[in-house]
């Protein structure tokens, strides 16, 4: 299948099709909304497409980087049309599905608003790309959950722009708050109560006075990770203590 | 809670010495002239210069040679900043001594000269944006470099409203007050005098407002703060007179829908 964007007409379409599919569960998306030569359009230079299933966000991150790289990032980043279009391509990873009912979410999970600052990092299949792009290492806070919900770890991250903006950031992230032992994000960082060293108070807190002083910008991940304080010394790299350990 | 914040010497630069002029296009484009001939920095100090503006997802960067020799960059596109509000910060940074220490900063700089796309001229305190809202009349973003009040795109002329229909601001503008001067007390702000990022400026604001001139209590108990502000907000309307604003506009509705 070539790869297309919905209009606005489209997007219309398939924002009611979500409506549908919430009060009837149990009926499957319209697939023909895909190729509707009304409310839709083929995307320019021309790409193939298929639709498969992707169960993490790693994988279609993955898929998503190869097949969108002939397109050029700066329109693809504001496109729509186009990231709505692939929600209802791949529904089917971006939509939970239980006893055969459809588990369909806010609307801003599969509709795109690139211009609405609370609303554009909620797309499931943007928010993939996006992330896989601004963090092409060390990114498995972000991308090694289900494609089909988003933990609170990716939206304190994400909405905050004075954080992904920082190059160094993710692999500062990934050092303070994944746990190696769970292979998962260590628990408790997200908590809606302060704690030291905590991803959702204290580190943005703590980003915020250092983008002060500090070009945070020209910083590498020990740097970083050096001046945001004793608060956060879990992340730096351990040395065996002389003798302790060695014994 | 975070209040001040010591910023190891950096030094201010003042605005009049960076003239930016932003060109309509598709992206927009932008020309700048700096003066730094007495800045008082290594002359191998790092120049840059960024740009935001509200509503937008990326803040692009560029790199301007040195404090000794001034280079500006070869693409000086605005790529994904599509408000009219843009402004820039310029930064010298020390990449030697100390690890990308900022030795002057010169923040929230307006463009002298624009397209038809861009807003010029002197900064206000508070910058209206229409942007895409969903179905939100309107909204505050709170930004590292300023706060600004968005409304919804969709609502023809809300943007031109805030500021003229007495009907629309008597009911935004006290909940707007209220918010950012809450936020305000929780910025860091620097220990900087000369300071005036953004909160630091609405603090002041609302110190002139407030019935005894009283300065934020930011180190305060939480009452203490809710009882300044309210203060504030209070005396904002009453200078205003929204209250009877409204009640005058509501009044000459009933009046219209009698006849």
């Amino acid at each position: 299948m070539r790869l297309r964007r919905f209009n606005e007409a489209g997007i219309k379409a398939f924002r009611e099709e979500l409506a549908l599919l919430r009060a009837n569960p149990e009926r499957d998306p319209d697939p023909q909304l895909l190729e509707h030569r009304e409310l839709t359009e083929v995307v320019t230079p021309e790409v193939q497409i298929v639709a498969e299933y992707f169960k993490t966000k790693a994988e279609v991150a993955r898929y998503l980087t190869a097949i969108l790289g002939k397109l050029p990032t700066s329109s693809v980043e504001q496109d729509a049309g186009l990231w709505t279009w692939l929600s209802l391509l791949f529904f089917d990873s971006v939509c939970n599905r239980t006893q055969g009912k459809w588990s369909v979410k806010n609307d801003y999970y599969y509709i795109f608003a690139p211009r609405n600052n609370r609303h554009f990092y909620r797309h499931l299949l943007f928010i993939s790309w996006h992330m896989l792009r601004l963090a092409p290492k060390s990114n498995r806070l972000f991308l090694s959950s289900p494609l089909a919900t988003l933990p609170k770890v990716i939206s304190e991250v994400a909405m905050r722009l004075y954080i992904t903006r920082i190059p160094a950031v993710f692999e500062v992230l990934d050092r303070l708050y994944w746990d190696e032992s769970r292979n998962r994000h260590r628990v408790g960082i997200t908590e809606t109560r302060v704690h030291a060293g905590d991803l959702t108070h204290r580190f943005p807190l703590r980003i915020r006075q250092l983008e002060k002083t500090y070009d945070l910008m020209s910083l590498d991940a020990d740097q970083l990770i050096q001046l945001l304080g004793d608060e956060f010394a879990f992340g730096r790299p351990r040395t065996a203590k002389l003798f302790e350990d060695a014994i | 809670m975070i209040k001040r914040v010591n910023s190891t010497g950096r030094k201010r630069i003042p605005r009049e010495r960076i003239m930016i002029e932003v060109f309509d296009g598709d992206p927009r484009t932008f020309e700048a002239t700096i003066d730094l001939s007495d800045f008082e920095a290594p002359k191998n100090a790092h120049v840059v210069l960024e740009a935001t503006c509200a509503g937008s997802n990326t803040i692009p960067r560029f790199d301007w040679g040195t404090v000794g020799d001034l280079q500006p960059a070869a693409n000086r596109q605005l790529t994904g900043l599509s408000g009219r509000n843009v402004f820039f910060s310029l930064k010298i940074i020390d990449r030697t001594e100390r690890a990308g220490r900022i030795l002057g900063l010169a923040e929230v700089i307006r463009p002298i000269k624009g397209g038809e796309k861009t807003a010029t001229g002197r900064r206000g305190i508070l910058p209206v944006e229409s942007t895409d809202l969903g179905h939100e009349p309107w909204r505050l973003d709170f930004r590292s470099e300023d706060v600004y009040l968005l409304v919804n795109e969709k609502i023809p002329d809300l943007k031109d409203r805030v500021r003229a229909d007495a009907l629309v601001y008597s009911l935004i503008y006290p909940p707007v007050i209220r918010q950012i001067l809450a936020r305000a007390m929780d910025e860091p702000v620097d220990e900087d005098d000369g300071n005036d990022d953004w909160a630091t400026l609405w603090l002041k604001f609302g110190c002139t407002l407030h019935s005894e001139k009283s300065k934020a209590p930011i180190n305060g108990t939480e009452e203490d703060r809710e009882e300044w502000i309210s203060d504030v907000v209070d005396a904002f309307c009453r200078d205003h007179d929204l209250a009877g604003k409204l009640l005058r506009h509501a009044q000459s509705n009933v009046r219209e829908e009698a006849v």
